[in-house]
C-alpha cells in the first residue's frame, strides 16, 4: 500500500468529520474571490470612484484574518481528534517524516480541493454577487463582470499561506508530541476541581461586575475622553466575558451542583457536570467565540440598520422632494436651476408634481429652562432658526400637527436620539422685535420640516406666524436684503415615485441654497449603505459559519468522548429520549450562552452607537439579531443530531 | 437466608437462542439454553472463551435480544417488551458491575451511585437513607465527594456495585468484576458480594473466567460451545471444596482455565 492508498483511506473515512469544515472552507474561499473580483473589476471601482474598490479589499483582509483564524483552530481540533491515529502510525512503525507527509498530503489534498471548488463556485456566483450588490444599492443598469485573472491568484496565494500554515501546525503536532502524549490526548478532560471559595467568588464576582461597569460607561462616555472611554469599555467587557467565562459560570456551576448534595439527576448529569468538567479548557475559546459573536452582531445590526433607515434617515433631513427659493431666472449663477426652469422642464416630460409655499421666517432669541444633553453642549441662543407656518406646512403634505397658541413644536433633526433627553417644556424668547415674545415648546417633532436644514425650526399656528410677521422690524433681520426678511420657498413633490428619478435628472444636481434634492442625496446614502450592507452581511455570515462551525466540531470531539457514558448509561436502563433530554439541555448552555452574552454585549454596543442615527432602529436591529440567533439555533440542532447518532449507537 | 422450601423464581430463560450474521454466515452462540435462577442464589457462569458466557448475560440482562426463546424476570416477559419499557425494566428491576467499572468520570461517587434513581419515583430523602446503608455496607462513605479518578480500581469497582444496588434490583448481573482488580481487592470485592447476597438476599448473576471469583457463587453453570455443559452446587461444601470442583470441571472443558493459585 503506497502512501496514496493511506490518505486516501483516511480521508473517506474522515470525510464525515469533515464535510462541515470542508463547506465552511469553501465558503470562505468562494467569498474570498468574489471580493478579489469586485475589487478588481473596472466597472465597479469606476462606478464608485475608487472607494468600494477600496471597500472590498479591507473587507478581503478582515475575512482572510477569520478564516485563518478558523482553519488554524479547526485543524487543531482535529489534529487533536487524531492524535491516537498519529500516535498508532507511528507505533507501527512509521517514521514522523512520514506520518508528517502522510497527514500534510491529506491536508493539501483538501485545502487545494476546497479552493479549487471555491473559486469555480467565486466564478460562477459573482455575476450574482454583483447583481445582488447593485440592487442594494439602487442601480438597475445592464452590468457584466470580467474573469479576472489577478483575483484567482491573489486568492490561491493567500490561502496557500493558510495551507501553510496548518501544515506546520501538523509538523508541531507530530513531532512535539511523546507517543504517550498522543494516546492520552483525546479523552483529555480536566477534572472538576472544588473551586477555592473566597478567590473564586470575587472573581466571579468581578467579571459579572466588568462586564456591567463596561455596559454602564458605553452609556455615558460622551465626555472629553471618548476615545480613552471606548478603549475602556472594550477592555472592560472582554476581561469581564473571559472572567465569566473561565470563573463566575464554573462556580455558579459548582454552588447549584453542592446544593444538590450528590442527587445531581440525570439532566444535569448530563449537563451542568458534562460542562463543568470542560470548563477550563472551553473559558478561551468561549471569550473569542462570544466577542466575535457581538463585533459580528454589532456590525451586521449597525449596517442593517443604516440601510433599512436609509429612506427615513434622509426623509428627516429632506422631508420634500425639492425645495427651490422664488428668485428670477436672470439673478441666478449659472449652476443653479430656477424654479420656473425647472417647472417647465417637468411639464415637458410629463411629470405631475404638487407645489405648496412656505414661508421661513427667520428669527433670533434666546433658550430658557432648557437642558440639551452634554454631547450638544449647552445652548442659550437661538442660531440659525427658522419660525415656520404649521398650517403651509400641512398644505404642503408634513402632518405634523397645529400647535396652540404661544407654544411651538420644535423641530431639528441633527439632535437625533438625544432629544429623548430633553425636558419638555422649555421655553423660547423671540428677540427679533419689539415687545420680546415668549413662547412655550411643548413637543418635539420628527425630523425637519424643510430641506436642508442647518438650526432649529419653530413651528407655530397661522394666527401667531401672522402677528410675529407683522411685528418683526426688518432691521432685526439676520444679515440679508430686506426682501429675504421672509423668505419665500416652493416646496415641490413628485405624485408618481416612480418619476424621482427622472425628476431628479432634470434638477440636474444643480444646487438650490437649499442644497440638492432628496432623491440624490438618497441615492446616494443608499449606496454607501448599500455596500456596506453587502460587506458586512457576508462577513458576518463567514463569522457565523465559522464560530457555529467551531462550537459544532467541540460538541463532535465532546460527544465521542462520552460516548462510554452514554453506553453505560443506556445498560443502567436511561432511554434514548431521557438521555437527549439533558444533552439538549447542555447544548443550550453551549450554543445560547456565548450567543446571549454576545447579543447582550452587541446590544448596548448598538445602544452607544445609535447617536449615528437619527432614526429608531430597534426594527431593523431586532430583525438582525434574530437572523442570527436562527443561524446559531441550526448549528444547535445539527450538534444534538450528532449526540442522537451516536446516542442511539452507543449500545 | 430465608428458609422456605419454596423459593420464588427470579429468572426463567427458556430454550434461549442467539445468531449472529446474514443468511449466507450465520454464527450460533447461544444455542437454547435453559436456566432457572430463584430468589437469592448467586449464580456464576463460566466457560472458555467463545463459549458464550457474555452474550447470555447479554441477553438475559436485556441488553441483547435473544433471536429465539422466552426470558422470564420476576414473571415478566422481556424477550417481547418494546425498547423502551425495556430501558424502565432495567432501571427499575436490575443492576449491572462491568469489568471497567464504567462509572462516570464527570460525577463524585455519590451522585454516579445516585444517578439510577434519580428519574424514579424514590424520594430524596428515602434515596439518601438508601445510600447512606450501601456506602456503609460497600465501605466507601468516606469518599463520596470524590471524583472515580481518586480512587483507586476496588473502591471504583465497590462503587460500581453500589450503583448496582441503589435500586433495589430484583436481580444483579456481573461482567467479570474481578477481571480488572488486584486479588486482594478482588476478595474483598468477593467477600462482600456474597455478603450482601446472604444478608440482604439479593439475587446475583457473575460471569467470570476466574475459579476463585466463582467459588464465592451457590452455583455455578458451565457454559461450553452455547450450551449448558454442567452445573455445580455448592451446598454445605466449604469454599476450598467447592474451588477444587470448579477447578476439575474446567480441566475437562479445557480453554482459559488454569489460573495459578
Amino acid at each position: 500500500m503506497t502512501l496514496f492508498d493511506l490518505v486516501f483511506r483516511s480521508m473517506r473515512k474522515n470525510i464525515k468529520h469533515y464535510y462541515l469544515y470542508f463547506f465552511a472552507l469553501i465558503f470562505s474561499v468562494t467569498l474570498y474571490f468574489v471580493f478579489a473580483t469586485l475589487q478588481h473589476d473596472e466597472s465597479v471601482v469606476e462606478r464608485s470612484g475608487g472607494s468600494m474598490g477600496a471597500a472590498f479589499s479591507a473587507a478581503g483582509i478582515l475575512l482572510l484574518i477569520i478564516a485563518g483564524i478558523f482553519v488554524v483552530y479547526a485543524n487543531a481540533i482535529f489534529l487533536k481528534r487524531r492524535s491516537r491515529e498519529i500516535g498508532l502510525y507511528q507505533l507501527i512503525g512509521l517514521s514522523k517524516s512520514k506520518v508528517v507527509r502522510m497527514f500534510m498530503l491529506e491536508n493539501i489534498l483538501l485545502s487545494s480541493g476546497a479552493l479549487f471548488i471555491g473559486i469555480g463556485v467565486g466564478i460562477l456566483v459573482s455575476r450574482l454577487f454583483l447583481l445582488l450588490l447593485m440592487k442594494l444599492i439602487g442601480f438597475d443598469g445592464y452590468i457584466t463582470v470580467t474573469f479576472s485573472t489577478s483575483a484567482v491568484l491573489q486568492t490561491v496565494l493567500v490561502f496557500m499561506v493558510i495551507i501553510a500554515f496548518t501544515s506546520i501546525q501538523m509538523l508541531f503536532t507530530v513531532y512535539r508530541n511523546t507517543l504517550l502524549h498522543l494516546f492520552n490526548a483525546d479523552q483529555k478532560g480536566e477534572i472538576p476541581k472544588k473551586p477555592k471559595s473566597i478567590l473564586s467568588a470575587i472573581l466571579a464576582g468581578l467579571g459579572i461586575l466588568l462586564i456591567v461597569f463596561g455596559y454602564w460607561l458605553s452609556g455615558n462616555m460622551m465626555n472629553d475622553l471618548l476615545f480613552f472611554n471606548m478603549l475602556l469599555v472594550l477592555a472592560s467587557t472582554i476581561l469581564g466575558t473571559y472572567l465569566l467565562f473561565r470563573v463566575t459560570i464554573g462556580w455558579v456551576l459548582y454552588q447549584v451542583r453542592t446544593r444538590k448534595q450528590g442527587h445531581l439527576g440525570l439532566n444535569n448529569s448530563l449537563s451542568i457536570a458534562s460542562l463543568m468538567h470542560r470548563m477550563k479548557g472551553n473559558a478561551n475559546s468561549l471569550t473569542i467565540i462570544t466577542v466575535l459573536s457581538a463585533m459580528t452582531l454589532t456590525m451586521l445590526s449597525g449596517s442593517y440598520s443604516l440601510y433599512y433607515a436609509t429612506e427615513q434617515e434622509t426623509r428627516y433631513s429632506f422631508p420634500f422632494d425639492f425645495m427651490l427659493d422664488e428668485i428670477r431666472s436672470e439673478e441666478l449663477p449659472e449652476d443653479m436651476i430656477s424654479l420656473a426652469q425647472f417647472e417647465d422642464a417637468l411639464k415637458a416630460e410629463g411629470i405631475a408634481y404638487t407645489k405648496s409655499k412656505l414661508e421661513l421666517l427667520g428669527v433670533e432669541g434666546e433658550y430658557k429652562n432648557t437642558n440639551f444633553p452634554a454631547i450638544i453642549g449647552p445652548r442659550d441662543v437661538l442660531w440659525n432658526s427658522y419660525m415656520i407656518n404649521a398650517e403651509q406646512l400641512e398644505e404642503a403634505g408634513l402632518d405634523i400637527g397645529i400647535p396652540e397658541a404661544d407654544t411651538i413644536i420644535y423641530h431639528e433633526a441633527q439632535l437625533g436620539v438625544f432629544v429623548k433627553d430633553l425636558n419638555l417644556p422649555f421655553q423660547i424668547n423671540v428677540t427679533s422685535s419689539e415687545p420680546h415674545r415668549t413662547f412655550e415648546v411643548v413637543k418635539y417633532g420628527e425630523g425637519d420640516v424643510y430641506n436642508f436644514s442647518t438650526g432649529p425650526q419653530l413651528v407655530v399656528n397661522a394666527t401667531d406666524f401672522e402677528r410675529y410677521k407683522k411685528e418683526m422690524a426688518k432691521e432685526n433681520f439676520l444679515e440679508l436684503s430686506p426682501e429675504w426678511v421672509v423668505r419665500t420657498v416652493y416646496a415641490l413633490n413628485i405624485t408618481d415615485p416612480k418619476q424621482l428619478p427622472r425628476a431628479s435628472e432634470i434638477y440636474g444636481g444643480k444646487e438650490s441654497i437649499y442644497g440638492e434634492d432628496f432623491y440624490s442625496i438618497y441615492e446616494n446614502a443608499l449606496r454607501e449603505s448599500g455596500l456596506l450592507i453587502f460587506i458586512a452581511g457576508f462577513l458576518g455570515l463567514v463569522f457565523l459559519i465559522s464560530t457555529g462551525s467551531i462550537l459544532y466540531f467541540k460538541q463532535m470531539t465532546e460527544a465521542e468522548q462520552e460516548k462510554q457514558s452514554y453506553k453505560t448509561l443506556r445498560q443502567l436502563g436511561f432511554s434514548e429520549k431521557e438521555l437527549l433530554r439533558g444533552i439538549v439541555r447542555k447544548q443550550i448552555f453551549v450554543f445560547g450562552l456565548p450567543l446571549a452574552i454576545g447579543l447582550l454585549h452587541s446590544i448596548f454596543a448598538i445602544k452607544a452607537a445609535s447617536f449615528l442615527f437619527l432614526s429608531d432602529i430597534t426594527v431593523p436591529t431586532v430583525i438582525a439579531m434574530s437572523a442570527y440567533g436562527i443561524i446559531y439555533l441550526i448549528f444547535a440542532v445539527l450538534s444534538v443530531g450528532y449526540y442522537r447518532k451516536i446516542v442511539s449507537e452507543a449500545l | 437466608m430465608n428458609e422456605k422450601n419454596i423459593k420464588k423464581t427470579v429468572l426463567h430463560a427458556q430454550n434461549l437462542t442467539k445468531s449472529y450474521g446474514t443468511r449466507g454466515n450465520v454464527q450460533d452462540v447461544l444455542k437454547g439454553i435453559d436456566l432457572h435462577v430463584d430468589e437469592g442464589e448467586f449464580v456464576g457462569i463460566m466457560g472458555p472463551s467463545g463459549a458464550g458466557k457474555t452474550t447470555l448475560l447479554n441477553v438475559l440482562a436485556t441488553i441483547d435480544r435473544p433471536t429465539l426463546g422466552k426470558i422470564l424476570i420476576d414473571g415478566d416477559d422481556i424477550s417481547r417488551m418494546k425498547d423502551a419499557r425495556l430501558s424502565t425494566f432495567r432501571r427499575d428491576k436490575l443492576g449491572f458491575i462491568f469489568q471497567d467499572y464504567n462509572l462516570l468520570d464527570t460525577l463524585t461517587v455519590k451522585e454516579n451511585i445516585l444517578l439510577p434513581i434519580s428519574l424514579g419515583k424514590v424520594k430524596k430523602l428515602e434515596a439518601e437513607k438508601r445510600f447512606i446503608d450501601i456506602a456503609d455496607i460497600l465501605g466507601i462513605t468516606d469518599h463520596a465527594n470524590k471524583y472515580p479518578h481518586e480512587l483507586s480500581g476496588g473502591q471504583k469497582q465497590r462503587t460500581s456495585a453500589a450503583r448496582a444496588l441503589i435500586n433495589e434490583p430484583s436481580m444483579v448481573f456481573a461482567d467479570e468484576p474481578t477481571g480488572a482488580l488486584d486479588s486482594k481487592s478482588a476478595a474483598a470485592l468477593l467477600k462482600t458480594m456474597e455478603d450482601v447476597n446472604k444478608e440482604r438476599g439479593v439475587t446475583i448473576m457473575m460471569v467470570t473466567h476466574d475459579a476463585i471469583a466463582s467459588s464465592y457463587c451457590n452455583r455455578v453453570v458451565f457454559l461450553k460451545d452455547g450450551m449448558i455443559y454442567s452445573e455445580l452446587y455448592r451446598g454445605d461444601k466449604t469454599r476450598q471444596a467447592f474451588f477444587q470442583e470448579i477447578l476439575k470441571v474446567q480441566g475437562v472443558l479445557g480453554g482459559d482455565s488454569v489460573d495459578s493459585i
